[in-house]
């Protein structure tokens, strides 16, 4: 049962101090306020989430120092009337409510003879501020990232999107966490239904604590043994404004970094923003390639043990030879091989992500030069297969999206068993049954494979965005996520209008 | 919210049906033609393309009357019991026909792929492939096949082109030296390469424009029958219209003869494989989706995943069947010339006929009254 906040400021108090006794990061103080210091007041903060130092230019310490300058009569009837309304401040008529408020990192202030607890904005948790993403690099383009602040978040994508048609859905995620999650998203644009589903979705769990994006993202996704992910992640703003304009939603989570784009697909998770800063032509080539090193992150290695192993005719008998010499003395099976080599470069990789920044490099230079060079002049392994795995490992981290690289990882090693136990047919059932699974995926309703698949919902357009990316010109369009009579991205005005 | 599992489009539709028929038709054909015809093979394809676009036709007649679907259609019509033989017939025809392709689909994993694996292994991933592809829905089989369309049909077109290179036009002689019954044998032979059309009967509650189906349909054909003429004037012009009575699967041994430029792989028959396995498992999964459908709704089961199940360990025991006793195999090619083709004209036949009488006599009674 919530406790009500009440006129009677001695009770307020003591109902507060009951819910925070045993809290020493929570400053608690009773202040008199008004002409003569006559009536009391009580405010309440988080320590380091309030400039505690500098009261006199904070909105509170200007707040307090105005009820400082009035006579005692007038107190309520001026905070009722004039501060309830001011910026971001909220009356709440709980004590509970309040409590959240004054945990959201703002300052809770209770007034003796006023029965509503107010809360009154100030600079809040610390945290980052903005700074450039560490993942998601592009050439030409911004380099501002998503900090682990959901208000800054927000407001590096309004910055971006200034239209009152960015509307930003709050609600709560994690019992005892209470953390912000933020649906940002175009109304104008969306689907309402995937918009109702993403809240659905949302609340069908509760969970005791929602530290990162990532946890909802595990929540909400309806195939929980895909390796693919379901969602797209980003930590660049710009990204997320162009998802937004595109008709899809962006799920924000308080305390993370990483923004969550519905739907996605599998060409979403291959393109990158720069490929629509950039000319067409150099847009398409690195994104056909993308979509090469995607399929053959995955195939790669399995390959090499399909030609080596079972169908050694399919190559010219020069290179059969060479590959055969540098095989001679190495120990192990060809399949034994390739799985070590692949096991020493995820732990490199592992190891490498979990270094502090200039020893993750060294572990890079010390796996991939000395360890690779010493176990080829060892016969552990043969030069061929450091180089496929290699070049695998290189394809792999053309994928732009981690999450989504992360699965062809996995996969990669379904591959090798099945190309080591069975040659090109055991490629071909592992790429069959790969596909066949892509093909059931959905995210929110689209097909993982779009527009590859059910490219007639948008009358064959999104097809233009693919492989290549065709010249802004030709895509006037949004894709299909965007609501029927609203796609319309592009338009050309006088000479050119007609021109085109 | 925009994909329904349970509805394609009609670019769906043709390329599933691309692939359906190209596979097999293109594998087998060319062989059985030129040992019949010689190289009148090419006339058997136009004459059985022309009756493959009448029995689309007739397809398309029996279609515009569909109300829901065609087991409907055919109790409505033709009354109960008809309706029910008539199931039986086409369950029969679709699951043994899956249970062909699997032992033929296997039969060319083991010949080019595999020669050491074991029937029963091979057969037993492509069977629970078949069922996975085929758990969720008619949408996600049709977008596999969208998707791997031109995956396979331009490294496909492009052997084809080089191939061309080695045809010796003289070998294309002699012309109309075929007999009638010998190119009504080929002629016979090419429609029923063309039977799975009828499978479009029973996809009108799937499609998205079901008055566009027999036109998406009749572009597969057209496309089927002009990739199997291209490729059967390109193998009697490379080995001869002896030769290529003698081998098992021309058209595989073809891509391994192909000289592309560059020569860095020398044997691409392996590669190659892939087209033949891709497509020859599209008419698989087929037969067991549609044998599923119709076994479905003979038992009144529409949420019964056993089913699918026991159509697939159906198709395994026929293909097994296939493997073993060669004579099996002969069984159902005269199954498949002196029952399934005559009886899938009889069965659109008979249900425009019953069909017509049934409307005049409505609009008799309707003119009385």
């Amino acid at each position: 049962m919530p406790i009500q906040v009440t006129q009677d400021l001695k009770k307020n108090i003591e109902n507060f101090e009951e819910l925070f006794s045993d809290c020493a990061d929570i400053k608690k103080r009773n202040i008199k306020v008004g002409q003569n210091l006559e009536r009391e007041c009580f405010i309440a903060y988080i320590e380091v989430a309030v400039s505690n130092v500098d009261w006199k230019d904070s909105a509170v310490g200007k707040f307090l120092g105005k009820l400082r300058t009035m006579p005692e009569e007038q107190l309520v009837s001026y905070v009722r009337d004039n501060v309830e309304d001011i910026s971001d401040s909220q009356p709440f008529d709980t004590i509970e409510d309040a409590a959240q408020g004054m945990l959201a990192g703002d300052v809770l202030f209770f007034l003796d003879g006023y029965g509503k607890a107010l809360k009154i904005p100030d600079k809040g948790y610390p945290g980052r501020g903005v700074y450039e993403t560490e993942s998601e690099k592009v050439i030409r383009g911004s380099n501002e990232g998503f900090s682990e602040s959901i208000k800054l978040n927000t407001a590096l994508i309004r910055k971006r999107l200034r239209s009152p048609h960015v509307k930003v859905k709050e609600s709560f995620a994690g019992r005892r966490t209470h953390t912000n999650v933020d649906l940002v998203y175009m109304k104008d644009l969306i689907h309402p239904k995937m918009l109702e589903e993403i809240e659905n979705r949302l609340s069908e769990f509760e969970i005791d604590g929602a530290l990162d994006s990532g946890i909802v993202e595990q929540l909400t996704e309806k195939r929980k043994y895909s390796p693919f992910p379901q969602f797209q992640t980003t930590q660049r703003p710009d990204r997320a404004a162009m998802a937004i304009l595109e008709g899809r939603i962006v799920l924000l989570s308080d305390n993370s970094p990483v923004a969550l784009i519905l739907p996605a697909t599998y060409n979403t998770f291959i393109q990158t923003s720069d490929d629509y800063y950039s000319r067409w032509e150099i847009a398409s080539f690195t994104r056909a390639l993308r979509y090469l090193a995607s399929i053959l992150a995955m195939v790669f290695p399995g390959l090499y043990l399909a030609m080596t192993n079972f169908h050694t005719q399919i190559l010219p008998t020069d290179l059969l030879l060479s590959l055969a010499a540098a095989r001679q003395g190495v120990p192990f099976p060809a399949m034994v091989e390739v799985i070590l080599m692949e096991i020493a470069f995820e732990l490199l990789r592992e190891a490498g992500v979990r270094l502090p920044g200039a020893n993750g490099n060294t572990i890079g230079i010390v796996g991939g030069l000395i360890i690779g060079q010493a176990a080829v002049d060892a016969n552990i392994v043969s030069p061929i297969v450091v180089i496929v795995v290699a070049l695998t490992a290189l394809c792999s981290f053309a994928i732009p999206n981690e999450e989504f690289a992360t699965a062809f990882r996995i996969l990669k090693f379904l591959f090798i068993f099945l190309c080591g136990s069975m040659g090109f047919f055991g490629f071909l059932v592992g790429f069959l049954a790969v596909l066949i699974h892509l093909s059931h995926l959905e995210s929110f309703g689209i097909p993982y494979l779009a527009p590859f698949v059910g490219a007639e919902l948008n009358g064959y357009r999104d097809e233009r965005d693919t492989f290549l990316r065709l010249p802004l010109d030709f895509l006037k369009k949004r894709p299909v996520y965007t609501r029927e009579g609203a796609r319309t991205r592009l338009k050309f005005k006088g000479s050119r209008e007609k021109k085109l | 919210m925009f994909a329904d599992n349970w509805k394609i489009s009609l670019r769906q539709i043709r390329r599933l049906f691309i692939m359906d028929i190209f596979g097999m038709s293109s594998l087998m054909l060319p062989g059985i033609l030129s040992s019949m015809t010689g190289a009148d093979g090419i006339f058997c394809l136009l004459i059985g393309a022309i009756a493959g676009a009448v029995l689309l036709w007739l397809v398309g007649a029996n279609l515009k009357h569909i109300k829901q679907d065609y087991y409907g259609y055919m109790k409505e019509t033709a009354g109960q019991l008809l309706g029910d033989i008539f199931m039986v017939f086409y369950f029969l025809y679709f699951v043994s026909l899956c249970g062909y392709v699997l032992n033929q689909v296997t039969m060319l994993i083991l010949t080019w792929l595999l020669p050491e694996g074991s029937w029963t292994g091979v057969s037993i991933l492509l069977l629970l492939l078949g069922v996975y592809g085929s758990m969720r829905g008619i949408e996600g089989r049709a977008r596999v096949y969208e998707i791997i369309f031109w995956f396979l049909g331009i490294p496909l077109l492009v052997m084809l082109f080089f191939a061309i290179q080695e045809v010796n036009t003289s070998y294309w002689t002699p012309i109309v030296a075929s007999g009638g019954i010998q190119l009504f044998g080929g002629s016979t032979a090419v429609l029923i390469f063309l039977l799975p059309f009828t499978a479009l009967l029973f996809l009108k509650p799937f499609c998205k424009k079901p008055e566009k189906m027999v036109s998406s349909a009749g572009n597969a054909l057209f496309t089927v029958i002009f990739l199997n003429m291209l490729i059967y004037l390109i193998l009697v012009g490379v080995f001869g219209q002896n030769t290529m009575g003698i081998l098992e699967r021309p058209i595989i041994t073809l891509m391994g003869m192909v000289n592309l430029p560059g020569g860095f792989f020398t044997r691409q028959d392996v590669l190659m494989t892939a087209v033949w396995f891709f497509t020859l498992f599209a008419l698989f999964n087929t037969g067991i989706f549609q044998g599923t459908l119709i076994l479905k709704e003979l038992c009144q089961q529409s949420e019964n995943r056993w089913i699918l199940v026991a159509v697939a360990t159906a198709a395994f025991f026929i293909g097994k069947g296939f493997y073993q006793y060669s004579f099996l195999t002969e069984v159902f090619e005269i199954y498949q010339s002196q029952v399934a083709l005559p009886g899938m004209f009889f069965i659109l036949v008979v249900l425009l006929f019953l069909h017509w009488m049934k409307t005049s006599r409505n609009v008799q009674r309707g003119g009385n009254t």
